[in-house]
């Protein structure tokens, strides 16, 4: 064979070897079955009430059985158009006759009241529950999903797995374990040993923080745009101390007993708040953060990693409502936060 | 002899990219995520200043307007200023057309002379801002409802001086570049930029879906109207001040890319020339000056300024290893060139490929990815026009020819 057909059948040889990865890439460009802009606008990513305002939603089609329900105070079950099956309760009390006081037993269908609603106890709850009243759960109970339109109370060792709302005050007994988003239109109340990842309400009381809370009107002088000041290092501001501007310590940073601080903080390390201090800004730290019993924060409170707040603390007020995030967060009682606290891994309320 | 050190040092450079190619990809596919302030859904929030800037959009700043008005974001606390720079088209009449049906809402700048530019027309445009945070757009964009919200939460954060949130393209499947440009921006900010933003390294600011604390553009002395990439230049100046960059890639925002390829070219030259402008400004004070950069910061810094010189260091590369191999020159023979050269061909070349493909994944995108061969033809277009820029970069300090301000073209059609 000649050398021209050698150099031939090479070249053929090598471009077949370099238009083999092009031709899924052709086939790809000519039938453009992944050509769409990439669907990133996530409404769901930010409301925390998305799913239950999804779930009012779909139960729409039911509002008629709802309220036929009601009037003649009777049971009624179908499925809906999606599949799921239903059971429509016209007496709030109907469903502590339902075969569910069995431990362990299942309720497999969505439940749906169109009154009050109770619950018995070590029930699980498979599908979404919904109460036009207020919803009373008995311990130990599962919830997959809750919605009630007015009150709710989750007895003692409840765990819901994806989301509980209540238009009215939403009240959790000790042991509580409340994985996905939990939201009130009014307040939520976390007794100790409960434990959480997200909450949202106007005011979020840990165990018992009945004492009315300070209004940063009130207290603190309201600010002008503070000047930043940057140091390097470890850093103190100390007790009784009233240190206006802004703040940024690349070390740790410690703001003494009764301090106030008329601007934000931040630490690249560990942040630590001691008691009675007061910050007109937010709280800031890459690291660590603990805040002592008694301090005031109006601003976001922000931890990397562990965030701990003591007993007596303030987070917002009514006039001003905050953020508290952090990848773990720990909460003694008797603390009171405005707005929402969001925990990445776990939140925990302790005793 | 010369010709191979030259070489290797060029060799030893682009090791340095494929491993920080690596290292990223790495990081967003394993590492620990950073997203500190995404979570900030209530607080007592700032009043912000949105600017929009706009030259000759016609086309499109209605749409940017309609989004801005449906953000969610106290009315009362949220400003719109679009900044009509110079336009000859029907944008002030647009713009006047929305101020007069949503009073209260939208306080337009007109701009009719003065130093062409981006940088420039913002510079002017600072006269109506009363805000500490300033949000910018340009006008081809959509922002979301949430948005604003979501760039403004760093601010909360008194370190931080600018928020860069992630542009994603929306007309992705209009032909192969727009596909191309798509897997760009994915590995570009699901990946790049991320990546940064976990490592506490340099997230770049990139002029829109961004903002900046007012504070802070005021200490380091206001826009730069001499800059042709004024975001490249804002994320230098903030480092070197002691302020923090941060990329928020949960804070998406749609965007135009060019159709047509000579207007790719040109935006990516211009990109290039500002760039490499910056790189000359800043690198020596960043990597050896007394500032307030950390070691990390410095040293990606350093880096990040210099990925458009990388486009004509590999041409160069490529020239010299023709050079060296057709001149029988070898420092290393036989089996350690041959795994050198081998392992580069296996990994090393594959590096930017690898960081796409990895992006797509986590965009949860799969069939997409197989458009990534053609990204060689995008790589290659690149790297000739990065080199056309900054040859003609270098040549302007002789000729003393000035920099001009390109357009990037818009696509959109016309709504009524």
């Amino acid at each position: 064979m000649s050398a021209f057909v050698w150099a031939a059948a090479l070249l053929l040889l090598t471009g077949t070897l370099l238009a083999l990865p092009l031709l899924p890439a052709i086939r790809e460009l000519r039938q453009n079955s992944d050509a769409e802009p990439l669907n990133v606008i996530q409404e769901h990513a930010g409301e925390i009430r998305y799913f239950a305002n999804r779930f009012r939603a779909y139960l729409e089609p039911l509002e008629p059985i709802l309220r036929e329900s009601l009037i003649s105070g009777r049971k009624a079950s179908g499925v809906m158009p999606d599949g799921t099956e239903y059971l429509v309760l016209g007496s709030g009390t109907e469903a502590l006759a339902l075969p569910l006081g069995e431990k362990d037993e299942l309720c497999p269908v969505l439940l749906a009241s169109a009154t009050d609603l109770t619950v018995s106890s070590n029930s699980t709850f498979s599908r979404d529950v919904y109460s036009r009243g207020h919803f009373v759960g008995g311990i130990n109970n599962q919830y997959r999903a809750l919605l009630a339109e007015e009150g709710l109370h989750l007895g003692a060792g409840s765990s819901v797995m994806r989301w509980v709302h209540a238009c009215g005050e939403l009240q959790a007994e000790t042991g509580c374990k409340l994985f996905g988003r939990v939201s009130s239109d009014c307040r939520i109340r976390l007794a100790p040993n409960c434990k959480f990842l997200r909450l949202n309400a106007p005011r979020i009381d840990f165990d018992n923080s009945a004492e009315l809370p300070h209004s940063f009107s009130e207290v603190i002088p309201a600010s002008a745009t503070p000047e930043r000041r940057l140091h390097d290092g470890d850093f103190e501001i100390k007790s009784g101390e009233i240190f206006h501007g802004d703040l940024v310590v690349r070390g740790d940073l410690r703001i003494a007993e009764g301090a106030q601080v008329f601007g934000s903080v931040k630490s690249g390390k560990v942040l630590t708040v001691e008691s009675a201090a007061l910050i007109d800004g937010s709280l800031i730290s890459a690291k660590e953060l603990v805040i002592g019993t008694r301090c005031l924060i109006r601003g976001p409170i922000i931890s990397e990693r562990e965030l701990r707040i003591q007993a007596g603390t303030q987070c917002g007020a009514p006039d001003a409502p905050t953020t508290v995030s952090a990848t773990r967060i720990s909460v003694a009682p008797n603390v009171v936060v405005f707005g929402t606290v969001w925990a990445r891994e776990q939140g925990e309320a302790i005793a | 002899v010369a010709m191979i050190y030259v070489l290797y040092i060029i060799v030893g450079t682009i090791c340095v990219y494929t491993v920080r190619h690596y290292w990223f990809t790495l990081n967003r596919l394993f590492g620990f995520q950073r997203h500190p302030y995404i979570d900030i859904d209530s607080a007592d929030w700032p009043p912000v200043t949105v600017l929009i800037a706009a030259h000759n959009e016609e086309l499109v700043v209605s749409h940017i307007l309609e989004a801005l008005l449906a953000a969610k974001y106290p009315a009362d606390k949220m400003l719109i200023v679009p900044v009509n720079d110079r336009s000859t088209d029907r944008t002030r009449e647009i713009i006047d057309d929305f101020v007069q049906r949503f009073p209260g809402r939208i306080r337009p700048f007109h701009r009719t002379e003065g130093k062409p530019g981006k940088a420039a027309a913002l510079k002017d445009a600072m006269e109506l801002v009363e805000t500490e945070v300033i949000l910018i757009f340009d006008a081809d964009y959509i922002p979301g409802a949430g948005i604003i919200r979501q760039l403004t939460a760093p601010f909360f954060d008194p370190e931080v001086g600018g928020v860069m949130g992630r542009v994603v393209p929306m007309n992705v499947g209009a032909n192969l570049l727009t596909r191309l440009l798509d897997l760009e921006r994915s590995g570009g900010y699901q990946v790049d930029q991320q990546a940064r933003m976990n490592l506490r390294l340099v997230p770049q600011h990139g002029g829109t879906v961004a903002g900046v604390r007012r504070s802070a553009l005021r200490e380091i002395g206001g826009w730069n109207e001499n800059s042709l990439t004024e975001d490249t230049d804002l994320t230098y100046r903030l480092l070197l001040h002691g302020w923090k960059t941060v990329y928020q890639n949960r804070s998406e925002c749609y965007e135009e890319v060019p159709e047509t390829w000579p207007v790719r070219i040109r935006q990516i030259m211009r990109w290039a020339k500002g760039h490499n402008q910056a790189m000359a400004t800043y690198a020596w004070e960043l990597l050896f000056g007394k500032n307030r950069a950390t070691l990390r910061e410095r040293l990606d810094g350093a880096l990040l300024l210099g990925v458009y010189v990388m486009g004509p260091i590999t041409l160069l590369g490529w020239i010299l290893a023709l050079t060296v191999f057709y001149q029988g020159i070898a420092q290393f023979n036989g089996i350690i060139a041959l795994l050198s050269l081998t392992a580069y061909a296996a990994i090393g070349n594959l590096a930017a490929f690898f960081e796409i493909a990895a992006a797509v994944r986590l965009d949860g995108h799969r069939k997409r990815i197989a458009i990534l061969p053609f990204l060689a033809l995008g790589f290659t277009v690149s790297i000739f026009s990065v080199t056309h820029a900054a040859v003609s970069q270098i040549s302007s300090l002789w000729t003393k020819a000035e920099f001009h301000w390109d357009k990037t073209e818009r696509f959109r059609k016309a709504t009524s």
